[in-house]
């Protein structure tokens, strides 16, 4: 009997174990992940079964396909990355020059503010515009938009750190006389990396748009100028294939390569 | 050995404003080397401000400080803030070798060395957030001794830990102090803790003047049990309970 009873108990045990297992998977962050995909995959059903100028997801995949075959997609690609890249490294580079003298001294702060706060209420399609009429149809464009689209927000972030470096640390520096290499690389350094890594993480997203928009209006080749030309040919389908690439690919590198390397710089408060 | 001389030191803040208020005024005192010297008061008579100027993170108004060491070298100063002001995103030992003048081996094992004396070897691959806030005070002290410095200022170390760990804290502080002998200027307002811990007292009233300088001479290790250390407590309790009705009654009548 009372075996039984231990038996019974037991299993009681193991369903409430399993049941608060599924409990925990379907309310985890990866589940509403997985949840919004789902629902913006059937919205997008719906949206192009009702509509019939929004390609459905059957559509871009063939669409895609037929680049790939074509032998456009690595090429533009390629030539959209480049852009992208030499505009994002120039802008980090620069971003945190001019956002460290911003956060260390007062006279700089008052001479960068108001440009940098232009720069930041300028839109990347205003940009595009300007770099083509200064610079017309090549890299040099691209460049250039993806480079004053996103060097704000890297500046912006810098300064917000290097200002926000703990006066208790930096007393305690003083105090010891730790040299002035030592403290940038054990203090300032890792106090500014989330706000670089955050402003880096814009300036990524944001350039992004830049190096399209740039390309939209004023390449001759690259993801923009591809999108464009199905734009352009009434072929929404392969305009919308080209809009799922470049989508698709800033979502990756944010979520596998910035959101991680932001991870790792900030172990220490995990730890 | 390390000398520190203060001379007719004084502190204004807000000098030349409407809001100017002096905390520290006409302060002489010497402390030669291997001597425990705690500075007690109430709060806000300028105890921390005086450690302040002493370590150069604060400019003094007038008066003079000389630090000297037999040496001919400069001196070194450690110092034990109110927080252990550590690193957060660097390991215990990597905050231990932070300070420190070189990166040799021989400073490694110094460093591993101190904190092991305040039983924290094992923790060294620890990040601060691992640690509870008194194993981080304690990182501090060990911090602040194996820079090997010739004077050692403390600014009420203790002040932030609740009652046991801050006991145990300052049995381990006499205990390092005895085999180091450094020459340590602390500051708290606990006077019970400066009996324990110090060899001379200098206290301090409100207005930043010294009331009055007291010799500690008792046997160590002292603990708070022992008869002699508790009377000598009160004694001195007594003595700044009588400095502070003085100083209400010399206060102006609105």
């Amino acid at each position: 009997m009372s075996t039984m009873t231990e038996n019974r108990r037991r299993s009681t045990t193991e369903i409430e174990e399993s049941t608060s297992a599924w409990r925990k998977r379907l309310t985890s962050d990866g589940a509403a992940r997985v949840a919004a995909l789902l629902s913006f995959f059937v919205l997008w059903l719906v949206v192009s079964a009702v509509f019939g100028r929004v390609p459905g997801p059957v559509e871009v995949v063939v669409r895609l396909v037929e680049e790939f075959a074509r032998g456009e997609v690595f090429g533009n690609f390629a030539s959209t990355l480049y852009r992208f890249g030499v505009g994002v490294a120039l802008a980090t580079v620069v971003g945190i020059a001019v956002g460290v003298m911003m956060g260390l001294s007062q006279l700089s702060r008052a001479f960068f503010e108001s440009p940098v706060l232009v720069g930041l209420s300028i839109p990347a399609i205003i940009w595009s515009f300007l770099t083509v009429m200064w610079f017309g149809f090549g890299d040099m464009s691209p460049i250039v938009t993806t480079f004053l689209t996103a060097v704000p927000f890297v500046i912006i972030n810098v300064a917000q750190g290097v200002r926000g470096v703990s006066r208790d640390l930096r007393d305690m520096s003083s105090t010891y006389n730790v040299p002035l290499s030592r403290r940038v690389r054990d203090l300032v350094l890792p106090a500014v990396t989330g706000y670089v890594a955050a402003g880096v993480r814009f300036a990524v997203i944001i350039g992004w748009n830049g190096v399209l928009l740039a390309e939209w209006f004023g390449g001759s080749g690259g993801v923009g100028y591809r999108a464009r030309f199905w734009y352009d040919a009434n072929r929404y389908g392969g305009f919308a294939a080209w809009v799922v690439l470049f989508v698709g690919f800033i979502v990756l590198l944010d979520r596998f390569v910035l959101d991680r390397a932001i991870r790792r710089a900030f172990r220490w408060r995990d730890a | 050995m390390a000398v520190l001389t203060v001379n007719h030191l004084a502190k204004t803040f807000n000098i030349g404003t409407p809001r100017a208020s002096r905390v520290l005024d006409d302060i002489s005192f010497e402390v030669r080397g291997q001597t425990f010297v705690s500075i007690v008061g109430p709060s806000g008579c300028g105890k921390s401000t005086l450690l302040n100027i002493i370590s150069g993170v604060e400019e003094h108004t007038s008066g003079d400080i000389r630090l000297t060491s037999d040496d001919g070298k400069p001196a070194r100063m450690g110092y034990v803030f109110q927080d252990p002001r550590l690193l957060p995103w660097r390991s215990v030992m990597r905050n231990m070798m932070y300070v420190q003048d070189d990166q040799s081996e021989t400073t490694v094992a110094r460093a591993k060395r101190y904190l092991d004396m305040v039983g924290l070897s094992k923790n060294a691959d620890f990040y601060p957030g691992q640690l509870s806030g008194g194993m981080q005070q304690r990182v501090g002290i060990a911090r602040a001794f194996a820079v090997e410095p010739d004077l050692l200022l403390m600014d009420e170390p203790f002040s932030h830990l609740d009652a046991i760990t801050a006991r145990g804290l300052r049995a381990q502080l006499q205990d390092i102090w005895a085999q180091s002998k450094k020459t340590v200027v602390f500051v708290t307002h606990d006077v019970v803790e400066a009996v324990e811990l110090s060899d001379r007292i200098i206290v301090l009233q409100p207005g930043g003047r010294i009331y009055e300088d007291i010799t500690i001479d008792l046997p160590r290790p002292r603990r708070q049990s022992d008869p002699t250390v508790a009377t000598l407590q009160a004694e001195v309790l007594a003595r700044l309970e009588q400095m502070k009705e003085m100083s209400q009654l010399a206060e102006p009548v609105a």
